[in-house]
């Protein structure tokens, strides 16, 4: 399968704190892989990396084979890789629906005169069935009109995630779409990961482990920067180095466990 | 005391204009614009120059005056403002103050420090039951009220003024949107300084021009801003009103403490509503 996205030797420092630490990482298209580690191992700021929140210290990325290590974070969405934030990103002065219309310039942007442009109406036939298509798949139709800041958290996490999809990806990085949600709210976004997973490709940073072992085709492990282990979520798991660093700071989950070991 | 009341509007229209482009610079860029008055008595200027070349055409100069602006304001956008972007507030301060000299200085060596005279470009008064009220005061005020209801439509109703409004709220979450929100930004410090400018050539008929005449306007319209709300477009109409009305009650009882009062509205509204940047 072709690789679509690709870091080499990518690091961060702050001062004299290492975050990401030479990591090396390729991404094939139609997979689903997911990134776990303890609390401040670097993988949020290796999403930082990939979208252009920061510059890199050393290293390089590559989108569908093109260099984006300089890359403007805009741009790098308009090449089809979009992410979501482990806290919400919605604008809550606004109705749902007028969410999701904001990403409608994308593909506007570029086809219309300036002119045009300037006074391009939140009435546009284009933008408005994109936005019922992004908003009849994460299923909050009924709550077009709602104000975004009146939503439940587990909404806003549906509605962040039905913005990246309006954005049309093909790359959609996912930063702990499950933390701060009740039982209820993750089964509806896994439902919905499972929903879109078949196309498009998809990276996931999660805690909660044992929640996406079942949505993923491979699993990182990350610890003070470095990417310790990766490759078949049943395998990582039994790794002793994988358990050492991150099950002896986290709650283990048992049963997954033994139910792992002896498949 | 009807004459207080038109008064209170006018000022509360003028520094209305000028308000619009501070809260949105402030609200989208974290930039607090010195820079502002520059706009603003460059607007000016530039049409006490043109109205010497075509006398009687006050409304197709002040026109030409503001789309002078545009391309000024966009070169102090572009190589300025932009490269402060994300940098502490003293830069920001500290920069555009520099430019605000720079232009005060760059307006004496051409125009010279004099005063200039103007007259009101309309000059007939409204009469009923014997009280006379200017007609241009009106004007300004009328064109202040269709001119907050069009920008509340600009804001509501187009992509544009919808990524502003975004922006204003949270800049990086536009940056995810795959929009180049520096862009946006360029065209809404151009738009605040145009508006600057109308505020400025609507102003210079009834005030006197001078090369400093932006910068104590300049003072006014921050404590319109910090009282409205930075970046809250509604506020910042309410509030120029309610000040430009304290300025003009208290100037009727208290001519020198007009100016005065505003700050202590201020330091209240702060008291109680403290600005967290």
């Amino acid at each position: 399968m072709p690789e679509i996205l690709a870091a080499e030797g990518l690091s961060k420092h702050f001062g004299g704190l290492i975050a990401v630490n030479k990591v090396n990482l390729s991404i094939k298209k139609g997979e689903v892989a997911g990134i776990i580690g303890p609390n401040g191992s670097g993988k949020t700021t290796f999403f930082n990396l990939l979208s252009g929140f920061f510059p890199p210290t050393e290293g390089r990325m590559f989108l569908f084979g093109e260099e984006i290590t300089h890359m403007p974070p805009y741009q790098r969405v308009m090449k089809g890789m979009v992410r979501t934030f482990q806290l919400v990103s919605v604008f809550n002065s606004m109705s749902v629906w007028e969410n999701l219309v904001l990403s409608g310039i994308r593909f506007k942007e570029r086809y219309t005169s300036a002119r045009k442009f300037f006074f391009l109406s939140t009435k546009d036939d284009e933008i408005q069935e994109n936005c019922l298509k992004a908003l009849r798949l994460v299923g909050l139709e009924s709550h077009a009109s709602t104000l975004t800041s009146e939503l439940s958290y587990g909404s806003k996490r549906l509605l962040e995630i039905g913005i990246a999809l309006s954005l049309n990806p093909k790359l959609l990085l996912l930063d702990e779409p499950l933390s701060g949600l009740s039982d209820v709210e993750i089964s509806e976004v896994l439902n919905l990961l499972h929903r879109i997973k078949s196309d498009l490709t998809l990276v996931i940073i999660e805690h909660k482990l044992s929640k996406i072992v079942n949505l993923v085709d491979r699993l990182c492990v990350m610890n003070e920067g470095h990417i310790i282990c990766e490759g078949n979520p049943n395998h990582v798991l039994c790794d002793p180095s994988v358990r050492e660093c991150y099950w002896g700071k986290e709650e283990i989950d048992q049963g997954l466990l033994q139910e792992k070991a002896s498949a | 005391m009807i004459y207080t009341i038109v008064y209170g509007f006018t000022i509360g229209a003028i520094l209305y204009f000028i308000s619009i482009g501070l809260s949105l610079t402030f609200g989208t860029m974290r930039v607090i614009n010195f820079a502002h008055t520059l706009t603003y008595t460059i607007g000016v200027y530039a049409l006490i120059t043109l109205i010497a070349l075509l006398k009687g055409y006050f409304a197709l100069v002040a026109g030409l005056a503001i789309l002078l602006v545009i391309p000024i304001s966009y070169v102090i956008e572009r190589f300025v403002i932009r490269r402060l972007y994300g940098e502490s507030l003293d830069y920001t301060f500290i920069a555009t103050f520099a430019i605000s000299l720079i232009g005060v200085d760059a307006i004496k060596w051409i125009w010279g420090v004099n005063p200039y005279p103007m007259n009101d470009p309309i000059g007939k008064y409204l009469v009923f039951s014997g009280l006379s009220v200017p007609i241009y005061r009106i004007v300004i005020v009328l064109i202040a009220i269709l001119l907050f209801f069009g920008l509340n439509l600009f804001f509501k109703k187009t992509i544009v003024g919808k990524i502003v409004v975004a922006s204003l709220e949270d800049k990086e979450g536009v940056r995810c949107l795959g929009i180049n929100v520096d862009k946006y930004f360029s065209i809404v410090f151009v738009l605040g300084s145009a508006l600057a400018a109308l505020g400025g050539v609507l102003y210079a008929p009834i005030s006197s021009i001078h090369p400093y005449m932006g910068l104590s306007i300049l003072l006014l319209s921050f404590a319109v801003v910090i009282v409205g709300g930075m970046g809250n477009l509604n506020g910042t109409f309410f509030s120029a009103f309610a000040l430009g009305m304290v300025m003009a009650v208290t100037a009727r009882y208290w001519s020198q403490g007009a100016e005065t009062m505003v700050f202590i509205v201020m330091a209240i509204v702060l008291i109680f509503k403290p600005i967290d940047i």
